[in-house]
């Protein structure tokens, strides 16, 4: 799937987009300033059967259902048979070397994306759900939520359904839908104590979450499509804004634990964005999980033909087409539309990133919002 | 955007509806979220005849007639609830006292909730049947009310709130909407709604809500005969009481925790099995687990601790230098704690006590001084308990340990049970009762045993009167055995014909009962049977066909056709399993109409039959059979005596005779066939007690005679149930009923072969069925013709037992019978005494496609049901008739003393065990009785030998004859009478 259904705009109209997003400030055809998110609606738990589940509409009507299920796994490449060692050293070490070994893997997590219309086994619907995944494994905190005990894990499959048709590419939706879900999903309680047969609570009232509430310093992370049109750079795009995007960057974003966190990351992130030396500014530190360029769908759209060019308007066409094409398209004509080509410029990409990053910016809104949506 | 989510403000019906939330953990490990929805409804009656509002609105049935109500508007009242009163017990108030409200004296009106009822059956399976068999009732007026469904008693689990906690309060809710509800109806006299329970919790927060209710023994002493009743309130454990007690005080390590023991059973470092005891040292059990091919040894009672014979429990095994040899010497329960006190809480400072612990002691040196450590066997100790198997115990109170004050005023008073199974442990009791329960047979029950008590706690049920008396005695034993034994209900009997004893086989061909029945009325069809025999099962007739061959029908009463599948009368029937035949009394599993007569296969009448026809030539081989529904009639019911003396004698010419003749000569070549194939012929001790014909007191102990007819009968029934189970397992060869018997492994032989070895240098070959059954032949005595039998006695005692299976659980060469010598084998020719051979009926009709495949016929999971419950019962019948003979041993020998001729089968260090063969009874012959004071003894394990000295010079010997002066003896501790044997020489 590409980013997007094929966008049906002539080349003028795509001229006349692109020239109007290239502008300082840019004009949105829906009048949104350029960092300004399109309303949602959220509620959560709307699955009683799951353990964690939640649903978003977006205003441009599509809409996602996100269901969370748990199950106990024996952990494998654990041979329950080694005694117990010396009472002194259990003592001692123990507590710090079960912190240790709370080791969570990437398999505990399967995540399944389903999208009307596809196949499960689309290109674009396996890179969305890798994108989803690839955000919530990076730090390997979260798989660490899900340790039981040295023999057992819980495995925890994710959902994620678009219900409606795809209108504009469903990845922010989905992630933001994911978060909720996440934030709303509870694990029964364990009662039984190291490395036992666990065994659990059966009161489902006295199921904790998985991600406990009342702190902010852990919350799953959030996966937000900014794209960048020349040097505007534009959140949340509409399927039309994206059909003319030079730079499309799918940004994962999760909340730094303390403030040093940050250096933590530095192996996924591009870039030093040290940005939150400024501790004193409002909002939340965040730090970047992951980022991914998405192929944007500008670059399959179908170029315009100046009017030097265009036998419609009298010019007698040549006899060599061909070289005469790649001539055309590799001049620029003032309102002309051709579709980008090439790579991001990095001051581009750093600007994006930056951008996503800003304390009290786009996604600290985003993160406000959904902490708003009322869990139960 | 519409939330996706049901609205409690918009939805009309909201408030019906209610969801329940909780987590699931199943056995293989999952955990798993469960919601339920729950509609609330209310039109559910209370069912109080006091009440209109809730007659208008309850259900109706088809004919429009609403459900009668249960309680009465006039109930029972106590000294505290003059005004009558309706009971609501607590699940625990149940669980802990069934037996109060089984009484007929108190405990009327009773609301049983749904939720204690729902809670009662995950707790304990036969309590909750119990219950329900009282809901059933009429005159109890138990009523079953769904308090989880109706919407104001419908109570949802709070935030942080247990089950436990919850359900205490939707008893309380429940009981509160009662008192409401009937407050309601302006009766005259509204009666209290009162709760039982025996959670202090609970009560408590009852009183602060404003509900009426008591604790069990609160409540039962408002009742008229409260003194008797309180003997039958289990020992309350207060938890609180526990907890305080000081660690050093507790007796008996602490159980690990159930997913503890689960895991390590997993992971293979604790094993689990069921507990036995040994019959000859109550200190000592063993266990088997699926792990080794041995049992392990659980020596000791802090190891035991607390594991009672039947338990399902988990073990670890000991270190290494724990490990001994099993017990050669008796140990029994009441010689070592008899002057213990049962009113001190926990004895000593131990839970072994110091004679105790000298009786070990010299097992440990025993052990050690042997030179081969080979011999020592792996022991283990018990870590927890799976599940308890406690039932009732029939017992009597220790009279040593009831103090002289007790014995008149009706104080209470803590005194000791001895149970009539050795192998259970002393029961410490709490009863007002002291001096009528004395010398009577009496029911307990276990409570509890906890950590800081030496002995369970139980309580009083009833008493089943003095002992020695042949109604007490004989209830014991159906207890002991749980034989149903109570009169057929009434939805039994009406599943019987209604002719009763008129019924007769239709005269008119076309009748529907002649549908696909041959009419076989004008063969020569005879039975042999034990003399005074009621219920014929089988007849069998033979005549000669102009070929040559000879034709031989075997005749089994057409049970199948009376007991229709899955009606009262079938189910009773599976689960009686078998019918019990004890030495002066039959509990049958059918009714006496249908066993006695319209089934029996009388002489003279007609009757339906089941019939097996062979062709057979003059060889016995067999040339065609086929199988067939008919109308018999018999010509004569013979005793096994009476046809013995018509078959000798030559005068004897009649047709009739000529053919049981011919029947004699076919079933020599067929028994000579099976032990040609290795079947085997084993032995026990069977003794016939005669009985005085009017007062049916015993006078005499006969062993049995074996007779030439016996073996005619046996033979053609074995011809028949192999031919039976070929045809149904061809049918059905997934869900045949058959039996089995495996061959015993090979460590059963160790020990007797051993012995043979060493004192009479036979040898004994296990293979086969065959090669055991030529080297028990070799195994003779010239001097002593008795010996061979010992041997055949002993080798039984070896084997494994037979058991019914249903066919797709076993591999066919599994479905061998050992003793037998037949590939394939079941039981068809006694279904009105069997279970099985009924489902072999059904099975047969349908494989000759006389009657449909029923559900009971091809559902493997209710045959494998069928099965387990029918073995069960088979075993437990076997050895009630085993209990039931002995019984009446010992009261034939009342008063007498005879000197009679024994063998030694056993050897101890410190006793030997003879049998009689005279009265087939075997006993233990302590040498502490041999002499005062005790001879010193010597035991040589290796060589079976025992020596003593000082006070008395005598060397003993494994299967040695000796003569031994037998007379009754009533023993002191069990209650029981027995045959005791005093040693006179050794030959």
């Amino acid at each position: 799937m590409a980013s997007t259904q094929h966008v049906l705009l002539s080349p003028a109209e795509l001229a006349y987009l692109h020239e109007a997003l290239s502008l300082t400030p840019p004009i949105r055809p829906d009048g949104r300033a350029p960092m300004q998110f399109r309303p949602l609606v959220a509620e959560t738990e709307i699955l009683p059967g799951t353990n964690g589940s939640a649903r978003i509409c977006f205003a441009d009507g599509t809409e996602a259902i996100v269901g969370v299920k748990a199950e106990v796994e024996r952990t494998r490449g654990y041979h329950g048979d080694e005694q117990e060692e010396g009472g002194e050293e259990e003592e001692e070490g123990g507590e710090e070397r079960r912190e240790g070994e709370r080791e969570g893997q990437g398999e505990w997590v399967e995540l399944t994306v389903e999208i009307p219309g596809y196949r499960d086994d689309d290109a674009g619907t396996a890179f969305l759900a890798a994108m989803l995944s690839e955000a919530l494994l990076a730090d390997g905190r979260f798989a660490k939520k899900l340790w039981i005990s040295r023999r057992f894990h819980w495995k925890l499959f994710l959902d994620i359904l678009l219900i409606s048709p795809p209108l504009s590419y469903p990845l922010p939706l989905l992630s933001l839908t994911t978060h909720l879900a996440l934030l709303s999903t509870r694990l029964p309680r364990l009662k039984s104590e190291g490395d036992e047969d666990p065994f659990f609570d059966d009161d489902w009232a006295a199921a904790p979450y998985l991600y406990p509430q009342g702190t902010t310093t852990t919350r799953p992370p959030i996966t937000l499509l900014v794209m960048a049109v020349g040097r505007n750079i534009i959140f949340d795009p509409s399927k039309e804004e994206l059909a003319v995007a030079d730079v499309v960057l799918a940004v994962s974003v999760g909340e730094a634990a303390t403030n040093s966190a940050s250096t933590k990351g530095k192996g996924k992130a591009i870039g030093g964005m040290d940005i939150d030396s400024a501790a004193a500014q409002p909002g939340r530190s965040l730090r970047l999980l992951s980022v991914r360029t998405v192929d944007p769908p500008s670059r399959v759209t179908p170029p315009g033909m100046p009017n030097a060019t265009n036998s419609a308007y009298g010019v007698a066409v040549s006899v060599q087409k061909q070289p005469e094409a790649r001539t055309v398209e590799a001049q620029a004509v003032e309102g002309v539309w051709k579709a980008p080509r090439g790579g991001a410029k990095p001051a581009v990409m750093a600007a994006l990133v930056q951008k996503v990053l800003e304390r009290g910016g786009v996604a600290d809104e985003v993160l406000d919002a959904l902490e708003a949506v009322e869990l139960g | 955007m519409a939330s996706l989510k049901r609205s409690v403000d918009s939805d009309p019906f909201a408030a019906n509806i209610s969801s329940k939330v909780y987590v699931r953990s199943t056995k293989s490990g999952k955990v798993q979220k469960i919601v339920r929805e729950v509609y609330l409804r209310q039109d559910i009656p209370c069912s109080s005849k006091l009440c209109q509002s809730c007659l208008k609105a309850t259900p109706r049935d088809a004919a429009g007639r609403p459900i009668p109500f249960v309680l009465s508007e006039a109930p029972a009242g106590t000294s505290v609830f003059t005004q009558g009163h309706y009971l609501v017990p607590d699940t625990n108030a149940f669980l802990s006292a069934m037996d109060l409200f089984e009484q007929s004296s108190a405990f009327y009106d009773v609301v049983v909730l749904q939720i204690v009822l729902e809670e009662l059956r995950n707790r304990s399976l036969p309590l909750y049947n119990r219950l329900v068999g009282l809901t059933q009732s009429e005159d109890k007026r138990f009523y079953v009310f769904f308090n989880e469904f109706r919407l104001e008693t419908h109570v949802a689990r709070e935030a942080g709130e247990s089950v436990n906690d919850r359900n205490d309060r939707a008893v309380r809710k429940a009981v509160a909407w009662y008192g409401e509800h009937l407050a309601r109806t302006k009766a005259k006299k509204i009666p209290a709604v009162v709760m039982l329970s025996n959670d202090r919790d609970n009560l408590r927060k009852a009183k602060q809500e404003g509900i009426h209710a008591c604790s069990l023994a609160e409540y039962v002493k408002q009742l008229k005969d409260g003194d008797r009743l309180l003997d039958m309130i289990p020992e309350t454990q207060d938890r609180d009481v526990i907890k305080e007690k000081r660690p050093n005080e507790l007796l008996y390590p602490e159980y690990f925790t159930m997913s503890k023991m689960m895991t390590g059973v997993k992971s293979g470092l604790l094993h689990q099995g069921t507990f036995n005891v040994s019959p000859y040292n109550y200190l000592e059990g063993s266990i088997r687990v699926p792990a080794f091919p041995k049992s392990l040894i659980v020596p000791g009672r802090e190891n035991i601790n607390r594991a009672v014979d039947g338990d399902l429990v988990v073990v670890e095994v000991l270190p290494r230098d724990q490990w001994k040899e099993p017990s050669t010497k008796v140990i029994e329960e009441d010689a070592i704690t008899r002057n213990e006190n049962p009113d001190a809480e926990g004895g000593g400072d131990d839970a072994v006590s110091e004679k105790e612990r000298k009786a070990l002691q010299e097992e440990v040196r025993r052990t050690h001084s042997k030179t081969t450590e080979g011999h020592a066997q792996p022991t283990a100790r018990v870590v927890g308990v799976i599940k308890r198997n406690w039932r009732q115990y029939v017992g009597h109170i220790d009279q040593s340990s009831v103090s002289k004050s007790a014995q008149q005023g009706r104080k209470q008073d803590t005194v000791f049970v001895i149970p009539m199974d050795k192998k259970i442990p002393k029961i410490r009791l709490r009863t007002r009762q002291v001096a009528e329960l004395l010398g009577k047979r009496i029911l307990v029950t276990i409570d509890a045993w906890d950590r800081g008590s030496r002995h369970p706690v139980g309580h009083f049920i009833r008493s089943l009167g003095e002992l020695e008396t042949k109604a007490a005695e004989t209830e014991a034993l159906l207890l002991e055995y749980d034989v149903q034994y109570r009169p057929f209900p009434k939805t039994v009997l009406d599943c019987l014909p209604k002719e009763g004893h008129d019924w007769k086989v239709p005269e008119s061909l076309d009748d529907l009962g002649w549908r696909d029945r041959e009419d076989l009325r004008h063969l020569l069809i005879c039975s042999i049977d034990p003399i005074g025999c009621q219920d014929i099962d089988d007849a069998l007739h033979c005549r000669p066909l102009p070929n040559g061959n000879l034709e031989v029908g075997v005749h089994i009463a057409d049970v199948s056709h009376f007991v229709k599948p899955n009606n009262a009368m079938d189910t009773e029937a599976s689960i009686r399993g078998t019918t019990v035949y004890l030495v002066d009394k039959r509990i049958d599993m059918l009714p006496m109409l249908l066993g006695t007569d319209l089934c029996s296969l009388k002489p003279y009448v007609e009757r339906y039959a089941f019939s097996v026809l062979w062709e057979l030539t003059p060889d016995a081989d067999i040339v065609s059979m086929r199988f067939t529904k008919s109308v018999i009639k018999s010509r004569e019911a013979f005793s096994y005596e009476q046809a013995q003396l018509r078959v000798d004698d030559a005068s004897q010419q009649d047709e009739l005779t000529s053919s049981i003749r011919a029947l004699m000569a076919l079933s020599r070549k067929l028994k000579q066939k099976r032990m040609d194939a290795g079947a085997l012929s084993l032995s026990s001790p069977e003794v016939k007690v005669q009985m005085e014909s009017e007062t049916s007191d015993p006078i005499d102990v006969k062993t049995k005679q074996h007779l030439d007819t016996m073996s005619l009968v046996e033979e053609f029934m074995l011809l028949a149930n192999i031919s039976v189970a070929r045809k149904i397992y061809e049918a059905f060869p997934q869900t045949a009923i058959l039996r089995r018997h495996g061959a015993p492994p090979k460590t059963n032989f160790d020990e007797l072969a051993n012995q043979l070895r060493v004192k009479r240098g036979f040898e004994l070959s296990i293979e086969s069925s065959r090669a055991l059954a030529d080297s028990l032949d070799t195994c003779v005595d010239p001097k002593e013709p008795f010996f061979n039998t010992l041997i055949r006695i002993l080798a039984t005692r070896c084997m494994m037992a037979a058991e019914y299976f249903c066919s797709g659980t076993q591999a066919y060469p599994e479905f061998r019978h050992y003793g037998l010598a037949s590939e394939i084998y079941t039981h068809f020719t006694s279904p009105i005494r069997r279970y099985a051979d009924l489902v072999a009926h059904r099975q047969l009709a349908a494989a000759i496609e006389y009657e449909a495949v029923g559900p009971g016929v091809r559902s493997r999971g209710r045959l494998e049901a069928v099965c387990k419950n029918i073995n069960i019962r088979h075993r437990n019948a076997q050895m009630a008739g085993r209990a039931s003979v002995a019984y009446y041993v010992g009261q034939a020998l009342r008063g007498k003393t005879t000197e009679e001729d024994g063998f030694i089968m056993k050897i101890l260090s410190n006793g030997f065990v003879v049998l009689v063969p005279r009265f087939g009874i075997d006993s233990l012959i302590r040498l502490r009785d041999l002499a005062e004071p005790e001879p010193e003894a010597t035991f040589d394990a290796e060589n079976y030998v025992l020596t003593m000295s000082g006070s008395k010079e005598l060397r003993l010997e494994l299967f040695q004859k000796v003569r031994v002066r037998v007379m009754d003896q009533k023993d002191e501790t069990s209650g029981k009478r027995g045959a005791k044997m005093e040693f006179v020489k050794a030959y």
